[in-house]
């Protein structure tokens, strides 16, 4: 197993990103999350369309749109009774903010362009985070992690 | 009403090769058993989630006067942490580090190895330094450095295969490690050479 701190390039944005650390803290407490998630007949990033869907020109600002919606919205409203899992949560909240950073100077480049398809398939997302109480849609979009790290 | 414990005093971190350590200096209370608790901070819970703090329930209510916050330390952010003291009841105010800590600072060693030449074959021995660990080896003929071959490790075996070496030649290498997640690599180990010498390895 390597740390992999691989570079990913969206288009002329490249970006390194320490995934593997990340996943090894999602799978550290993926089914004590999933577990959490009162409502599993939903998607939240899957919903109508798989992310996969997405055109590739698109990818680089579909990815800092997620990454600024789980900074900004989801982790803050994931906070338990588990200090491991709380643990966790923060680790990995740290690394999304490390990426985060990282997206933006790609912004501020010109380097990650937003198409419509981009525009309109986060605001799909954002619908269906906001069609639940906030709870359960940061424990649902965080028990969805993996979904987007197959994506990226 | 009995005195406020006093804060533990000369917090500081001991990094090398990605592994993280909190240390501090202990609280003395006559005849009393002092226990500490640790907790940390990072970026995201500055910036995002009210500048809260996460305790590191290893590190509670412990009597040593170190903690292993690797675990913790788990992405490239600043990070700041804070201890206090317990006796009973009583608690001291948190003392804090006096300089966040990133990562990226950790201090990386050459990495130990073993060249080993076992018949016509050039092998290393690489330390496993963990996950988070790559290694960069370079490997010559004796007096022809400006004809250095690279192997990178990605991940540790036991042994790695360097070459076929040609018999009565010496052979010399060299390793350093490379961390990906924060991307700097360590400075090379000692070289070490080694003759082939029908099947059996001459240390030179």
């Amino acid at each position: 197993l390597t740390a992999g701190n691989k570079i990913f390039h969206f288009g002329p944005c490249r970006v390194s990103m320490s995934l593997t650390e990340i996943r090894s803290g999602f799978t550290a407490i993926k089914a004590n999350v999933q577990a959490r998630d009162p409502v599993r007949t939903l998607s939240i990033l899957s919903h109508p369309h798989s992310l996969h869907k997405v055109k590739s020109s698109d990818r680089c600002c579909i990815t800092h749109h997620l990454f600024n919606f789980y900074v900004d919205k989801v982790f803050k409203h994931c906070k338990t009774e588990d200090s491991y899992v709380n643990r966790k949560i923060s680790s990995i909240a740290n690394s999304f903010l490390s990426v985060k950073r990282k997206l933006e100077q790609c912004r501020e480049q010109n380097k990650c362009i937003c198409g419509q398809e981009s525009k309109e398939k986060f605001e799909q997302i954002l619908l269906n985070y906001e069609a639940l109480n906030i709870t359960s849609a940061a424990i649902k979009s965080l028990g969805e992690l993996d979904i987007l790290l197959d994506w990226v | 009403e009995d005195a406020l414990l006093p804060a533990p005093q000369n917090i500081s971190i001991l990094s090398t090769n990605m592994k993280h350590f909190l240390t501090w200096s202990p609280v003395i209370i006559q005849g009393e058993t002092v226990r500490y608790s640790v907790e940390f901070q990072g970026e995201y819970e500055r910036e995002y989630a009210n500048e809260s703090w996460i305790p590191i329930c290893e590190c509670s209510l412990i009597t040593a006067t170190v903690c292993n916050i690797t675990e913790d330390i788990s992405a490239t952010v600043a990070y700041n942490l804070r201890v206090r003291a317990g006796v009973g009841a009583r608690r001291s105010e948190w003392g804090t580090l006096k300089v966040f800590f990133n990562r990226v600072t950790t201090s990386l060693t050459p990495p130990l190895m073993k060249v080993i030449a076992d018949g016509s074959h050039l092998l290393v021995e690489l330390e496993d330094m963990g996950p988070a660990f790559q290694f960069c080896v370079l490997y010559w003929k004796k007096g022809q450095e400006s004809r250095m071959q690279q192997k990178v490790v990605k991940e540790v075996r036991s042994m790695v295969h360097l070459d076929t070496m040609e018999e009565g030649t010496d052979y010399c290498v060299k390793a350093q490690t490379y961390v990906e997640a924060i991307n700097r690599s360590s400075s090379f180990s000692q070289t070490q050479c080694v003759r082939a010498q029908g099947g059996t390895s001459k240390w030179l």
